[in-house]
């Protein structure tokens, strides 16, 4: 009985300290790490630039037709394919204006570096994160072509990242770094569509906070005086 | 005579002209300034006047929320982002309502946790211990209407799940189901019935709930820490000796609270509303379609346990009983307690052994209602169900049998 309840007890540590999660990747994928920064304007434009100039032939950025930044860097409701009856593959390019929101900046921005030459599919390229996904490999041009390993070498314990299941065989046209930043600028306009309030939230946040501390502090020394005179009769 | 005497005079007057035609005077005593509140409230009795203050806040934040809303199936999701975008600091009102919902049961849950640990749903406070409970109900409801407004994914499907319990009744349920969504599916006319609901009905009933609510309080007095009675001991005058005016001083302590729950609430509504899919949930930024369900359907956390526990039942229509049971029995807790003793502090170990199960079990529940379904969480949301039970169900028994400590005949510090 005893032996019963401790081989129970073990699996149930085995199962509670390896959780399966039933992720599109295999076990221990993790997404990069991008850092978005509001307050970077200039990224913000140059990120906009490419959305105008290489995402909008597909995809729709609805919820910005009003912003001045958007419409300055040639994001405008005219342009976009909003009115597209039917689309190669059936499968509508969905709108991005919230796609931060949704999928959160680390998945974009590894999702924009995981595309690798697939014969089988129609558009000759597929993506780690999404599988069989009907973009074509709009970024190829950038980043070079990139192949899947057959039998990568990924650490057994601890994640592994797009880079260690994909491997470059044509250089693009931009160095891998200018791509991640490229990238970068792209995800930080993604974040900016999905809240162009979040520069001035935060500043003003910063404010509220400041004040409401000073009131705290103003109160205490309030209650303090009131309370001097409550003593046990 | 000097201007300012006649001016006082003359404001004593009209005073005067109004306390004659109305008993504002008579309120402000019988309420604030001669209402007596035990002077050992403690951190635990903060929360009753901050779920007054968001509740305010709430109706503040929807009431400018609702002049830009638009409650149909075509526009509701864009008039959402219009808020957020085109309307200035339209952003700010709205994350003030997201993250007020949230805190609103954060409070509420821990005013109950209160009135669960120091016994003060026990006599004369049971009628106190219903009104609150049929708050809670009703916030539950108005939360749950409430986040179908944005139609988002969440929006649409958690309205689908939630409605469809009602199908689980037998014989009327599919009948009920249709009366419930005004359609066969939720549609644009359970939004509109939904958005009725959550601005007019629900809130003008809380406004009625919450008033009751405090004049049940004033009326019984508040209970303590201690969960001994302060009306034994009096003075002269007849005020308790271990009482206090409520104004100024619960109201300058409250304040003093206010500003450290304010300074949390406003660091989430201006850096983290979304507390990371907790308030608002990731998919909820993806536009309703009936045609694509969500991968991973759950409702936000304040109605998680509960989710947790109807997913535990393997029978849907056990499990809708369940949950309804888990609800009920929190209403008859006053009936349930049958210890000579209201505060935590001065029943035996068996009552404090119960209430951390309990903890531990509602927590838990919540925990896995937010997860996937899986075995093992499956049988741990079993446990904590029938943990759950247990501390209500046993409670006649542990609350009567248990040693309790001796009650002091004064508050203690």
């Amino acid at each position: 009985m005893m032996r019963r309840i401790l081989s129970i007890l073990s699996l149930l540590t085995i199962l509670v300290a390896f959780p399966m999660h039933a992720d599109e990747m295999p076990h221990g994928f993790e997404l990069s790490n991008v850092t978005v920064d509001p307050s970077d304007i200039a990224s913000i434009k140059r990120g906009a630039k490419f959305f105008a100039t290489n995402c909008m032939s597909c995809h729709t950025m609805v919820y910005l037709r009003y912003d001045k930044l958007a419409q300055e860097a040639g994001i405008t409701y005219e342009k976009m394919p909003v009115n597209v009856k039917s689309w190669p593959y059936g499968v509508t390019p969905p709108d991005l204006s919230l796609e931060a929101d949704v999928r959160g900046v680390n998945w974009i921005y590894t999702y924009l570096h995981s595309f690798y030459q697939d014969a089988k599919r129609p558009t000759g390229a597929n993506n780690l994160l999404i599988a069989n996904t009907a973009m074509p490999n709009i970024v190829g041009a950038f980043q070079g072509e990139q192949i899947k390993l057959d039998h990568p070498i990924v650490n057994m314990f601890g994640g592994y990242h797009y880079y260690d299941v994909l491997k470059q065989t044509k250089p693009g046209i931009m160095s891998a770094d200018q791509f991640d930043e490229t990238i970068r600028d792209v995800v930080n306009f993604l974040d900016y569509a999905s809240a162009p309030y979040k520069l001035e939230q935060h500043r003003l946040g910063v404010w509220v906070l400041v004040f409401i501390a000073f009131l705290g502090i103003m109160l205490y020394f309030l209650k303090r005086e009131y309370w001097k005179d409550v003593k046990r009769k | 005579m000097t201007d300012k005497t006649v001016q006082t005079k003359q404001q004593r007057g009209f005073v005067n002209w109004f306390n004659e035609r109305y008993p504002w005077a008579d309120f402000w005593r019988k309420h604030l300034s001669e209402y007596y509140a035990p002077r050992n409230f403690n951190f635990w009795y903060f929360f009753g006047s901050f779920s007054l203050l968001i509740f305010v806040g709430q109706i503040l934040s929807g009431i400018w929320l609702v002049m830009e809303y638009t409650p149909t199936a075509d526009g509701s999701f864009a008039s959402v982002q219009h808020i957020m975008r085109e309307v200035r600091y339209g952003w700010l009102v709205r994350f003030m309502h997201t993250t007020g919902a949230s805190a609103f049961f954060a409070v509420i849950y821990l005013h109950m946790y209160r009135g669960l640990i120091y016994g003060s749903y026990q006599r004369p406070r049971e009628l106190l211990w219903l009104i609150g409970m049929a708050i809670y109900l009703m916030l539950l409801f108005e939360a749950f209407t409430g986040y179908v407004l944005p139609w988002g994914q969440m929006s649409y499907w958690g309205a689908a799940v939630i409605t469809s319990f009602a199908s689980a009744i037998p014989y009327v349920g599919d009948m009920i189901l249709v009366w419930l969504r005004g359609d066969f599916n939720v549609t644009g006319v359970t939004l509109h019935r939904f958005f009725s609901l959550h601005v007019i009905a629900v809130p003008l009933l809380l406004v009625v709930l919450v008033f009751v609510h405090l004049v049940s309080l004033h009326h019984v007095g508040s209970n303590n820490p201690d969960g001994i009675d302060i009306k034994k001991h009096k003075d002269k005058n007849g005020v308790p000796l271990d009482g206090i005016p409520f104004h100024p001083y619960y109201t300058v302590k409250d304040l003093v609270g206010v500003a450290v729950f304010l300074f949390i609430f406003c660091y989430i509504v201006f850096f983290m509303p979304t507390m990371g899919g907790l308030f608002i949930e990731a998919d909820n930024f993806l536009p309703a379609n009936p045609l694509q369900t969500p991968p991973e359907i759950s409702p936000v956390w304040y109605m998680t346990p509960f989710y947790a526990m109807l997913r535990a039942v393997p029978n849907k229509f056990l499990g809708l009983l369940t949950m309804a049971a888990a609800i009920a029995l929190m209403f008859v807790l006053p009936w349930l307690d049958r210890s000579s003793v209201r505060s935590i502090r001065y029943k035996g170990l068996a009552s404090k052994i119960a209430i951390c199960i309990f903890v531990i079990s509602f927590v838990g529940l919540g925990y896995l209602g937010h997860e996937a379904v899986s075995p093992l969480r499956t049988m741990c949301a079993r446990i904590f169900t029938v943990c759950y039970f247990g501390f209500f169900l046993l409670m006649p028994f542990y609350t009567a049998k248990e040693k309790t400590k001796p009650l002091p005949e004064r508050v203690t510090e």
